[in-house]
């Protein structure tokens, strides 16, 4: 019995071993789930995945020739966790040891603080344990390599408390250079190309769900719930930088010697209506220039560039001809209650209507305007609708301003309304819309489109090609045009500009424009005068269509707008003339006459052979020493070349076939890899290049 | 079910089915939740369960290895279990043995031998049932008489010999289950003297940790002088009383003051006594470790995250659950990969977080349904060796229950023992399933007489 009790009483014992287990197992279940089940719960939904956003990169805007107008760059703020337990380990030991050398380098790499001050603050900084201590802003990606690799930062995060928190800025590598048209990438007011193409550059942000440990450090989670973020666009433009240079300076170096208040200038391809460049300068609080606002979409009272619609109208509507004599008054003429003045008392009174044009006088235009269209005057707004210039011209740049053309019968028409609107007042268009008009006569009577942005690409890869755009495929008959385009011409001849082009080795069109302008409440007393100068050249065969518009400062001493503006679009016109018209010319010569023309290169007596083969008449040049020769000329008549081959330098191998090409390297012991067939039309390395043996050459046949 | 039986009664008469039942509720129970921690959202479920690549499908895989290994077992003849126990685990000792030779370190314990294929075997979790075999062996011969201290002595050579050879494979928490050998000995006559010495320092040891150490000292001097001037009538009588107690006071001492801190500070790794220390919510610092500051002269790289990280998660994950739980394959911990090693050692968590304190407590109950089902079987075994073996199989499986369960709520130290029949794993599978059916086999000839 006592050994059947005994048992029983271990057995009873291991029972209740096993249920005492239980119920702490289950206490203490029911005490993390009941009792502290709260803030498990809340640790659990702080400490947890949440979807965060992950931002696009923002495409780049380019410019025609490839340079990078405005693109994202990373920069990184440095936060030092000073309470970091890897830098606090063994009371600061790893601080400690790393201070001195960590302080010369932040000093050596940012150089805004000697090493001792450095030391200083980060010490002070351990001692205060601030747990997220600014150390820098804005700091380059390649600062931030850098600092990567100093003692203590290159422990990692954990052990030197060393943050970097990154972001994406956006750099205009050519800063002032088309600023406004370029625009801003600012989070509340965005402005230019940045906000007109924002839904294209900015791509689509994506999420991610990221969980949190501690710490507040995110970790993404694998899975399927992420979208990835498209990465933004990138836009080419228009805009050629240099240009845009040339148009930016010209028109800043004026305005910094008239002191005017700000200007514009814009360039336009006259065939296509590609905007070339536009430059808006503005004068700001410290007296300096900035592109501070988009003057060239903002609409303002023209002046006297506004006279060639009228002549245009009068000219369609067959009022009057270029030859019938026009009454200019001496300069002063009373209209109703007001009087129209010439911008000088010339004395002049009778003169054709092509030259009160070419002169551009007020009261010219104005007799000629009231003439004809006193009595209808909505002839004369119809023919206003006909040119467009009642419309926005539609440029793919938010911000573009309406024209304010009064109509008769609205309760602003007056009796001087029709003359005064004939030499471009009491009508307020913007720089970009009296361009695109004079565009037009450029282009033959074709009104183009204008237009920034020629396409859209992906990583190099166009997406979206933007094609000139016509607007008006003939804006006047034909006699217009040929007589509005003389007039135009005449101005640079004989007229307000006569001056100005005198010795110009090349025609050009234009028309200058001297106007007063009202200034709010104190009226056209203040003598504010806006000079401008819209045109084209080479008048003969019109290659760019520019206006340049110059708000001057009150009382200026120099405000006609040939001596303003019309220097400005003469500077312009003569530097691009040079570069690209001049240029563009002789190429299209070159290639309209030669197209027989040939240039092999190739070994002498092969080329010997071939000559006289084909009996080619050549004019050898008797002193070919060289082993290496090229054949150049037409049909007509060949020349022999020598081609020199240096040893030890790369030589030119553009026009040779495949197997002189193999022979010549083979020689000098270079390798030659070769893509496609024909002749060489490129090499990997330039001649004239140092090599050495056993080097490897790209040559590419067309 | 009178058709099942009839077809099963010529291989298998007698088998516990009860018991079988809950074992193969449990299997699935465990690859479910392997499933739940794994599980990604679209993908295909069934292919992935096919392919072999994910651990659930591998945990499947397994599974039915283990039901081979069953019907094999159920097969045999109970004779060779007796027969063939003190091979057995002489061949279990050479096994751990050999590890050191050609083992391999998998997660720091170089208690690992690889048989190809990318499967690797760990003798310590094999022995243990050869160990229970050779105790039950042990203890059954007719010659033993376990009142003797010389026999309690053998009985625990037998049980902690392998658990030695553990601890130098660095593989402490396996180590720890053959002290659950004790409770079959106490079952069969060990004096319960040892388990009070045992639990006395347990409570003594965890005092150390918590209460500062000369308050303790104090507090401890003082019970001895209570109890001295409690008994000081009885003295006259009993000369040896008054010593024992001052030679218990001063071992009390003496561990408290020296033997605790040395351990910690010296046998121990840094990460174990801070894991202890975490225990009872106290911070340990490593710099007094003499491992740590060893290893720290070679380059040693600390853990980056701190030692209560797996618990804290844990916790999180079970806490988060409520009463209902969020939900199969809504646990937000258990998605989100949080809880190290959820599907070993923290299998239990995600059962916890998906399906809350009712799901818990349900999933306990089954286990407790086993555990004195088992019990049962072992007290109806006529042979002591069949009763001595089904009483390891508890203690065991009790052990590792406990433990495993204790520590993902953070009442015990992290020590990576897995849940039976739950967690991933091939070797513990496998074991235990080679274990529970053994018990079977000896039970369905309960009425024979073996020794």
């Amino acid at each position: 019995m006592n050994v059947k009790n005994d048992i029983l009483w271990r057995v009873y014992l291991i029972y209740i071993l096993v249920v005492v287990a239980g119920v702490f197992i289950f206490g203490k279940a029911v005490y993390i789930q009941q009792v502290q089940g709260k803030y498990w719960k809340s640790l659990s939904d702080s400490l947890h995945e949440r979807y965060v956003e992950t931002d696009a990169e923002r495409g780049t805007i380019y410019s025609e020739d490839g340079e990078m107008l405005s693109t994202s760059i990373p920069q990184f703020d440095i936060y030092v966790d000073f309470g970091a337990e890897g830098l606090r380990e063994k009371n600061g030991k790893r601080f400690r040891e790393n201070i001195d050398s960590l302080s010369i380098a932040l000093a050596n790499l940012f150089k805004d603080a000697s090493a001792a001050e450095y030391k200083r603050i980060l010490i002070k900084g351990y001692k205060e344990k601030f747990r997220y201590y600014l150390l820098k802003k804005n700091i380059s990606y390649e600062q931030y390599t850098a600092m990567k690799s100093f003692p203590l930062v290159r422990l990692g995060k954990n052990k030197s408390g060393f943050i970097a928190d990154d972001k994406s800025i956006r750099l205009n590598p050519y800063k002032m250079l088309a600023f406004r048209t370029i625009g801003l990438d600012r989070d509340s007011f965005k402005v230019g190309l940045e906000l007109s193409y924002d839904s294209i550059l900015k791509g689509k942000s994506g999420t991610r769900l990221v969980r949190f440990i501690a710490g507040g450090v995110g970790v993404p989670v694998d899975g399927a719930y992420e979208s990835e973020a498209v990465n933004g666009k990138d836009i080419i433009t228009n805009i050629d930088v240099l240009i845009q240079e040339i148009t930016e300076n010209a028109l800043l170096k004026m305005l910094v010697q008239n002191d005017a208040e700000h200007g514009c200038a814009i360039v336009m391809e006259t065939s296509t209506g590609k905007i070339k460049a536009m430059a808006n300068l503005g004068k700001g609080q410290d007296g300096n220039y900035y592109e501070n606002y988009n003057y060239a979409i903002n609409a303002s009272e023209p002046g006297s560039t506004f006279k060639l619609a009228t002549l245009m109208a009068l000219l369609e509507d067959k009022k009057i001809t270029l030859n019938q004599t026009v009454n200019l008054h001496g300069g002063t003429l009373k209209i109703a209650d007001r009087t129209v003045l010439d911008a000088e008392q010339h004395g002049n009174y009778e003169v054709t209507a092509k030259q009160a044009f070419e002169l551009s006088s007020n009261v010219g235009m104005a007799e000629m305007a009231l003439e004809a269209y006193r009595n209808n005057p909505s002839a004369f707004i119809k023919q206003l609708h006909n040119f467009r210039l009642d419309e926005k011209t539609g440029i793919d740049l938010v911000g573009e301003r309406n024209s304010t053309i009064i109509k008769p019968g609205s309760k602003n028409w007056s009796a001087t309304t029709l003359p005064w609107m004939a030499f471009g007042y009491n009508v307020e268009v913007t720089p970009l819309q009296t361009l695109t008009l004079y565009n037009a006569i450029a282009n033959n009577g074709k009104m183009m489109k204008p237009y920034l942005v020629n396409a859209i690409t992906e990583e190099g890869r166009v997406l979206k090609k933007i094609e000139p755009e016509v607007l008006i495929n003939k804006i006047c008959s034909n006699s217009t045009l040929k007589q509005v385009k003389e007039s135009l011409e005449g101005v640079c001849i004989n007229g307000t500009a006569k001056k100005l082009f005198k010795n110009s080795p090349y025609p050009v069109a234009g028309k200058t424009g001297t106007a007063l302008v009202a200034e709010g409440n104190k009226g056209y007393a203040n003598k504010v005068y806006q000079s401008s100068f819209a045109g084209y050249f080479p008048a003969n065969h019109p290659q760019y269509t520019c206006i340049v518009v110059i708000k001057n400062k009150p009382f200026a001493k120099v405000f006609y707008g040939a001596d303003v503006a019309g220097v400005v679009f003469k500077e312009i016109a003569d530097r691009l003339y040079t570069l690209y018209v001049k240029q563009n010319n002789t190429q299209m010569f070159a290639s309209a006459i030669d197209s027989s023309y040939f240039n092999y290169i190739g070994y002498k007596n092969d080329a010997l052979t071939l000559v006289q083969s084909l009996k080619i008449k050549t004019k050898d040049s008797a002193n070919i020493v060289d082993d290496w020769v090229g054949i150049a000329g037409t049909k007509a008549g060949a020349k022999l070349y020598s081609k020199s081959v240096q040893l030890n330098k790369m030589p030119a191998l553009t026009g040779m076939g495949l197997k002189d090409v193999m022979y010549l390297c083979g020689n000098m012991g270079l390798k030659v890899n070769v893509k496609g067939v024909g002749k060489v039309i490129n090499q990997s390395v330039m001649p004239g290049e140092s090599i050495s043996k056993g080097m490897v050459v790209s040559v590419t046949l067309n | 079910m009178p058709k099942r039986y009839t077809a099963t009664q010529t291989i298998t008469p007698g088998i516990d089915w009860t018991v079988v039942i809950l074992y193969l509720i449990l299997v699935s129970i465990g690859i479910l939740c392997i499933f739940m921690v794994e599980y990604k959202p679209n993908t295909d479920v069934l292919a992935t369960f096919i392919s072999g690549k994910t651990n659930y499908s591998k945990q499947l895989i397994f599974a039915g290895v283990c039901m081979v290994a069953a019907i094999f077992i159920l097969l045999t003849d109970s004779k060779i279990y007796t027969a063939f126990a003190n091979l057995s685990y002489t061949f279990g000792i050479i096994l751990m043995l050999a590890t050191f030779v050609i083992g391999r370190s998998i997660n720091g314990s170089k208690s690992w031998i690889p048989i190809g294929g990318g499967f690797n075997l760990q003798p310590a979790e094999l022995c243990k049932i050869f160990t229970a075999l050779a105790l039950a062996k042990y203890l059954s011969r007719q010659e033993t008489d376990f009142s003797k201290i010389k026999s309690q002595l053998i009985g625990g050579a037998i049980a902690m010999a392998p658990a030695v050879l553990s601890v130098f494979q660095n593989e402490t928490g396996l180590a720890l289950v053959y002290l659950s050998f004790f409770i079959v000995m106490y079952r069969e006559g060990l004096p319960p003297g040892l388990l009070i010495f045992g639990l006395s320092f347990g409570v003594l040891v965890i005092a150390t940790l918590i209460v500062e150490p000369n308050i303790l000292a104090i507090v401890l001097t003082a019970i001895a002088i209570i109890t001295i001037y409690i008994l000081r009538k009885q003295f006259k009588r009993n000369r040896r009383l008054l010593t024992i107690i001052i030679v218990l006071w001063a071992l009390s001492v003496g561990i408290q003051r020296f033997a605790v801190p040395y351990i910690f500070n010296n046998v121990f790794q840094c990460y174990q006594s801070t894991r202890i220390y975490s225990m009872v919510g106290k911070d340990y610092d490593c710099s007094k470790n003499h491992h740590h500051t060893n290893a720290n002269k070679a380059n040693y790289k600390p853990p980056r995250k701190p030692d209560d990280y797996n618990v804290r998660q844990s916790k999180i994950a079970i806490g988060s659950g409520g009463i209902w739980g969020k939900g199969f394959l809504k646990g937000t911990q258990t998605r989100g990969k949080y809880v190290p090693e959820q599907h070993t050692d923290f299998i239990f968590t995600s059962l916890g977080e998906a399906f809350g304190l009712v799901g818990s407590i349900i999933f306990l109950l089954i286990y407790l349904f086993l555990l004195l089902r088992i019990i049962v079987i072992a007290e109806r075994q006529r042979s002591t060796f069949s009763r001595v073996y089904a009483y390891s199989v508890a203690s065991i499986l009790f052990f590792h229950i406990v433990v495993n369960v204790c520590m993902t709520i953070g009442l015990f130290p992290i020590i990576g023992i897995p849940l039976p029949l739950i967690s991933y794993g091939g070797s513990s599978l496998l074991t235990f399933t080679i274990l529970i059916f053994i018990m079977l086999r000896l039970d369905a000839d309960r009425q024979m007489v073996l020794r």
